[in-house]
């Protein structure tokens, strides 16, 4: 019998009579196997991780079995699911710093389980934390005892939260996105660590990812999970290579790689790329030595950006790569002019732009030669105003077009990012992801800028919604010979669009050139290691491991 | 590096008393009516009677001098002296404050209790029958004025059912406890609804978190968890909340003691107020101004203990 047998698992919400949530699912976890769900948001696979636990939501109405060592989470009583979770299974959550009670000490969290579930002394259960803190990975496990989760970043956060899911020693694991909310680097750590002590305790190990590379790199068996079914299942190196399902081919296409330089998207960006120091034509965009440093109260100053210089030639497209706090939002910022430079300048089509506008035509008009696309669609539209008026308030401020020629500006521009005259009328709440980014874009658009920044604006999306996000950004740009400036944390999506690009590491650029080129000979060992970073399918393991 | 920002605090709260008292004194000078003529009651007075008065009371002086003369003696604990009841006002309040204390703990009490209470049960049991009478309660409760509440205790407590007394203030430590029940609930009711809501939406917050989700995954119990990680997470916008009361608190208890005649600190504002005895006001605005002060001050030193994010700001990082 396997450790973990889902059959004909079904779900629904009389909220949501309409759709069932979890329609059929079946699956299996042997002992010491790692599987993986794979999904888009929306798709069900939090959901099915959730049932593993006992965990539903209120007033869920469920039928078939999860069944976890031969109990039936899904019916057996409280106090029976109580104790699964205490010594059977254990969950791992997507954000480590959300996960954790802000009031509370590391060492709190580690030995609550045990001091107050399972009578241990303090003594023992601190014996115990430091133990498992040791194993996961963490260099001072004495004092990250007594310290609160806001002392530690993010990374180390996760090793603790995956210290505190190994307490129990528990047979089954279930990460639910472990390292969605870390950077590539950290996420290679954290991989790094769970399949270390997955090996070692030979536990079960249930990954929920969205990420297909992920799950092929560290799964041997992996479900593909669309709108509450299981569309495919197999070995993992097999959904990846060659999928079946409709479904699982147009996620294998959309997901971004690093590998095959010769791919498509990159001879397209090629076909259109220029020498990054083209020096003939005056630049579009130009940073001259900017640098911004904030004060932090009661520490040293922060230089967040610190002497970055690049030109980007009109029609041309740069992408700003690094981890957070590499500097690359605050530059954007700074190009957008949200922020002022302390020193260097920013020069677009020539004119200077670091002195405060003095008159409400001259800050309109800098407005109107560079836009910004922010990262969170659920976040940069005004949940009260619906998708039209966004739109013709950005056309009353930036042109001279009023009433009837202003809405049907807004539907041409609708309609150029894929949308229709319904979605005029609709409140962003009513929008998905990818159709709010789309009006983002739009927004965008309606000011007629030179120059548009996009700033992480594909990577709240789904993998499928962001490779039509940047189709439709990548023929924009054509079409207008609009200049790019592109933030991102990702080399492989900035590959699709950009033909030049700029890591930048603590706010500094340390390597900067053509995309091509650097993916395939980086000169930089920062550059290299976010490469390397990259989860790629088991065959080429070793890149990942090391 | 933790000194610091107390000490800051403190000199916070110092300045802010500073110009409170500047404020306090000099509303003497913003009110209709003189004091001189008040102490004369109303006789048409000799112009040397008036003279002596105003040296008496050294209302001859420049105000400047006469605000530093105030406050040094202020420093000193005196108060100066009453106009109607001819004797020095710290004495007047130190023989009135026992009445105020007493009701204001009790109403403190009643508020803590009930108002936890009502909030926890109500979060809890959301979207339930429980939690609807709570909500429906607690907007009734918020909307009655203390005055019509006193009115309302007294004519069923206290008239109907005779369980209570109406007025005066017992004697004896029992006595005057049970004296102070009526007023106590009267003066609680109000605010007993505000801690609820709060609590209630505290709670409910942190119901939501992804740790307290966490906290359940790892198999910890309900009261474990709803204590360690709910209610005590919770406590910061309650606690802030508690230390803005106190003022509200501390002025509707005047109109509480004037309901059921006891002779607290409360009813002697009102009546003060009412026949302009100047020094005894003063005092008493001074005396809720630093209260006030000093429990908010409290509630601002308690927030690192409370929430160890918010000493960040200065310390880590």
């Amino acid at each position: 019998m396997s450790l973990l047998e889902i059959s004909g698992l079904t779900l629904d919400l009389p909220s949501e009579p309409s759709c069932r949530l979890l329609d059929g699912i079946s699956l299996n976890v042997g002992a010491g196997e790692t599987v993986g769900i794979v999904g888009e948001s929306g798709s069900g696979k939090s959901l099915t991780a959730r049932t593993v636990l006992g965990l539903l939501p209120g007033g869920a109405r469920t039928s078939g079995s999860v069944l976890l060592d031969g109990t039936d989470m899904l019916r057996c009583p409280p106090s029976v699911a109580l104790d699964r979770r205490r010594d059977t299974v254990s969950m791992i959550f997507q954000d480590p710093r959300s996960g954790m009670n802000p009031v509370r000490r590391i060492g709190d969290f580690l030995t609550e389980s045990l001091r107050l579930c399972e009578g241990w002394s303090k003594a023992d259960a601190d014996e115990r934390a430091l133990e498992l803190l040791r194993s996961v990975g963490l260099p001072r496990p004495e004092s990250h005892l007594s310290q609160y989760p806001h002392e530690l970043s993010g990374g180390m956060l996760q090793r603790v939260m995956i210290a505190g899911a190994l307490t129990a020693a528990p047979a089954l694991l279930v990460c639910d996105e472990p390292t969605a909310a870390l950077d590539v680097t950290t996420q290679a750590e954290i991989i790094n660590v769970l399949r270390k002590q997955q090996e070692t305790r030979g536990m079960g190990m249930l990954f929920i990812t969205h990420d297909l590379n992920l799950a092929a790199a560290l799964c041997d068996r992996v479900y593909v999970i669309h709108s509450g079914r299981i569309v495919e299942y197999g070995s993992a190196l097999s959904i990846f290579t060659s999928p079946r399902a409709d479904y699982t081919k147009r996620l294998v296409a959309a997901t971004p790689t690093i590998p095959s330089v010769s791919g498509r998207r990159s001879s397209a960006a090629a076909s259109h790329g220029r020498a990054p120091s083209a020096g003939s034509a005056e630049p579009a965009l130009e940073a001259r030595g900017v640098s911004k440093c904030y004060a932090i109260r009661g520490g040293a100053d922060i230089r967040a950006v610190d002497d970055v210089s690049f030109r980007v030639p009109p029609g041309g497209a740069l992408a700003l790569v690094g981890e957070s706090g590499s500097g690359k939002s605050t530059l954007a910022r700074m190009l957008v002019g949200l922020e002022r430079p302390d020193s260097g300048d920013i020069l677009v089509d020539g004119v200077s732009r670091s002195t405060r506008p003095r008159s409400r035509a001259e800050r309109l008009k800098r407005a109107r030669a560079v836009q910004i696309v922010f990262q969170d669609p659920y976040l940069s539209l005004d949940p009260r105003i619906p998708a039209g008026a966004a739109i013709e308030d950005a056309l009353r401020l930036h042109s001279t077009l009023r009433g009837v020629e202003a809405r049907a500006r807004v539907l041409t521009l609708l309609d150029r990012v894929g949308l229709t005259e319904k979605h005029s009328q609709s409140k962003p709440r009513t929008l998905s992801g990818g159709q709010r980014q789309r009006v983002a874009i739009a927004r965008a658009l309606a000011a007629a800028p030179g120059v548009l920044v996009l700033d992480e604006s594909t990577s709240a999306l789904d993998v499928s919604v962001q490779a039509q996000v940047l189709d439709l950004i990548d023929e924009i740009r054509r079409e207008r010979g609009l200049t790019l400036v592109f933030v991102s944390h990702d080399l492989a999506v900035v590959r699709r669009v950009c033909e030049t690009t700029a890591v930048m590491k603590q706010g500094a650029v340390v390597e900067s050139g053509a995309t091509a080129g650097l993916l395939e000979h980086p000169g930089h060992p920062y550059t290299q290691l976010l490469i390397d970073s990259i989860p790629k399918p088991r065959r080429s393991l070793h890149a990942i491991s090391q | 590096m933790t000194i610091l920002p107390i000490l800051k605090k403190l000199g916070s709260l110092a300045l802010t008393l500073f110009a409170a008292s500047i404020l306090v004194f000099c509303s003497m000078y913003f009110v209709p009516g003189n004091p001189v003529s008040f102490l004369l009651r109303g006789r048409s007075p000799s112009a040397e009677a008036v003279a002596a008065v105003t040296a008496q009371y050294g209302l001859d002086k420049p105000v400047p001098e006469q605000y530093v003369d105030w406050l040094a003696n202020v420093l000193h604990g005196d108060f100066g002296r009453s106009f109607q009841y001819r004797e020095d006002v710290s004495t007047l309040i130190a023989s009135r404050a026992p009445a105020t204390i007493g009701l204001v703990a009790l109403a403190g009490l009643i508020i803590g209790i009930l108002g936890l209470a009502a909030g926890i049960t109500a979060a809890l049991n959301q979207g339930r029958a429980a939690d609807q009478a709570i909500l429906l309660a607690s907007t009734g409760l918020a909307a009655i004025p203390s005055f019509v509440g006193a009115i309302v205790l007294i004519a069923f407590f206290a008239v109907q059912l005779g369980w209570f007394p109406s007025f005066g203030s017992g004697n004896g430590f029992l006595d005057a406890l049970y004296h102070l029940v009526l007023p106590a609930l009267a003066l609680a009711a109000t605010f007993v609804a505000l801690v609820a809501r709060v609590t209630r939406t505290s709670m409910l917050e942190q119901l939501g978190r992804e740790h307290v989700e966490v906290a359940v995954s790892r198999g910890i119990g309900r009261g474990h968890v709803i204590r360690r990680h709910v209610l005590r997470n919770a406590l910061g916008p309650i606690l802030t909340v508690s230390g803005v009361l106190v003022a509200g608190l501390l002025v509707a208890s005047s109109i509480v003691e004037q309901s059921f005649g006891l002779s607290g600190i409360g009813s002697l504002l009102v009546q003060s107020v009412d026949r302009l005895d100047f020094p005894v006001v003063q005092a008493i605005v001074l005396l809720i101004v630093v209260i006030f002060v000093t429990m908010n001050t409290v509630v601002d030193l308690l927030a690192p203990v409370i929430d160890p994010r918010s000493m960040a700001g200065a310390a880590a990082r």
